[in-house]
């Protein structure tokens, strides 16, 4: 696999003359955006004005101008933005990717299947609505292997029936075959009890967690500061977890700098990185060419493919090959 | 009046709960005392077809390979304790490796499609054994903690429980092992 400072070179060598071209759209879009945007909220002003005795008289019509305000706001800005994400996406991101590992297909619009999220089983709450984007599939050093941007969303009502929604996750979801067989679920998610209510208490509220599968306590005490696991069978969670894939995963964590949820559940292994953000999107009022820009793209393509090179799942039990 | 007796019933409540977990605490290790013996078990039924296999080739390990037909056959034997049982796995695991170190000695041996189908097996059960000890010992580690600690050290010394062994955890397990290696020999 490429290193990043290989992908680096990539973006700003071989993809230089798009994204010079693409600068160009994005710095006319930038300028768009700020015209229509000032002039959006013009409008929205006079309207404000023209109404101000009911509007500042009523609170709920005055939420309610703002909530327009911000929700039509949102869609003109989607709209504008749509063709030069389109044109980001495959001229700077699909040619990363295979750049990457030639091996992997790539789709701007659709995502992981939510049945897979669902099965992951690595957030209890019911989710009503999910969204995605950037899905990428293929199989490398003989690994299947696939991810995408995930949005999962669960709907409030509250007592006079008005909806909203929250989110559950928000980040990158990773699907790659695992190398050894299993058949018990096991879950490994951030340790948050044990950090905010000490250990005593923490391990307890763990235990009776009642969403969850048996507590299963690590001989690792690093792993177990960051991590805690639940799992439906005590000798097959110690199968997998062994204490060398504890080491890369608390690895993995650090090199992420984000949360990150994992889950072994049918012959799989399922992570979850919230980064509480749509990923690959391209920036409109930062350079492309912009250092930190190109890295979170490269960095993040990096660590979505590393896995099976970081965790050694290319590495097949001797039975599994 | 029925103060005391509310207090009597609190009193009652949390001796029931401390015995209940004392004993559910007991069987876990049982339990899963019971999967490491069924891993432990099936390692001793590859050790027949492994001596078999390779006493053709290693003369010079002929002592290695009855002491390790003699400890399988211990391990067999009718009403062995836990505690033997971890002292054996200890010997049968070094014995074992041993084995498969010398074995690398031998060009003839290690192209031999048997024993490479023998190794696979035993890493993969070595495997299982490893994750089934760790767990022993973690349900061993619970128990003993609540032997010890306050207030069921109390209930305990009144129900005969005592201490149990854990498994030495070999240092071998904690490293790396180069799956490369062992697969492609």
């Amino acid at each position: 696999m490429k290193t990043t400072s290989e992908l680096t070179d990539f973006y700003y060598k071989t993809l230089y003359p798009v994204l010079t071209n693409l600068e160009e759209d994005r710095k006319q879009l930038k300028h768009r955006i700020l015209v229509i945007g000032s002039g959006y909220t013009l409008l929205f002003l006079l309207i404000i004005i023209s109404m101000k005795d009911i509007i500042l008289n009523d609170m709920y019509m005055f939420i309610f101008i703002g909530f327009a305000y911000v929700g039509l706001g949102a869609i003109i800005y989607k709209m504008l933005i749509k063709d030069y994400t389109a044109e980001f996406k495959d001229k700077v991101i699909e040619p990363l990717i295979n750049e990457l590992d030639s091996n992997l297909r790539y789709s701007s619009t659709s995502h992981v299947s939510s049945n897979l999220f669902r099965n992951s089983k690595l957030f209890t709450s019911k989710i009503d609505r999910m969204s995605g984007n950037d899905f990428v599939k293929g199989k490398i050093q003989e690994v299947q292997i696939q991810f995408s941007d995930i949005h999962a969303e669960k709907r409030h009502k509250d007592s006079k029936g008005r909806e909203s929604w929250s989110t559950i996750f928000q980040g990158l979801f990773i699907v790659a075959e695992f190398n050894k067989h299993f058949k018990a679920q096991t879950i490994v998610l951030p340790d948050s009890a044990q950090n905010s209510f000490g250990n005593i208490i923490g391990t307890w509220l763990q235990s009776h967690n009642s969403n969850r599968d048996e507590l299963v306590k690590m001989d690792s005490p690093e792993f177990e500061k960051e991590f805690v696991v639940y799992s439906s069978n005590q000798i097959e969670a110690r199968y997998i977890l062994t204490h060398t894939l504890m080491k890369r995963l608390l690895v993995f964590k650090k090199r992420s700098k984000h949360p990150v949820y994992i889950s072994f559940i049918g012959e799989s292994i399922h992570m979850a990185i919230e980064y509480n953000k749509d990923l690959f999107e391209p920036s409109v009022f930062r350079s492309l060419l912009n250092y930190k820009i190109a890295m979170e793209y490269v960095q993040t393509l990096h660590l979505a493919i590393g896995i099976i090179d970081e965790l050694k799942l290319n590495q097949k039990l001797w039975s599994k090959k | 009046m029925p103060i005391s007796l509310i207090i009597l019933g609190v009193v009652a409540v949390i001796l029931v709960l401390m015995y209940n977990s004392l004993v559910s605490k007991k069987n876990q290790v049982v339990n899963i005392f019971a999967s490491v013996d069924t891993q432990l078990k099936k390692r001793y039924d590859l050790i027949p077809n492994l001596v078999a296999t390779v006493s053709k080739y290693m003369e010079h390990e002929k002592s290695l390979l009855t002491e390790v037909t003699k400890l399988r056959a211990e391990a067999n034997k009718p009403n062995i304790s836990d505690e033997q049982k971890i002292k054996l796995d200890a010997k049968v695991t070094s014995a074992l490796g041993s084995i498969m170190i010398a074995v690398e000695n031998y060009p003839d041996l290690k192209a031999n499609e048997n024993v490479m189908h023998l190794q696979g097996t035993l890493n993969e059960i070595e495997e299982q054994i490893s994750a089934a000890r760790r767990a022993y010992n973690q349900a061993v580690t619970d128990y003993n903690n609540a032997l010890e600690m306050i207030p069921t050290n109390f209930m305990a010394t009144a129900m005969n429980y005592t201490k149990k062994e854990v498994f030495e955890i070999i240092e071998s397990e904690r490293k790396n092992i180069n799956v490369k290696e062992l697969f492609n020999s």
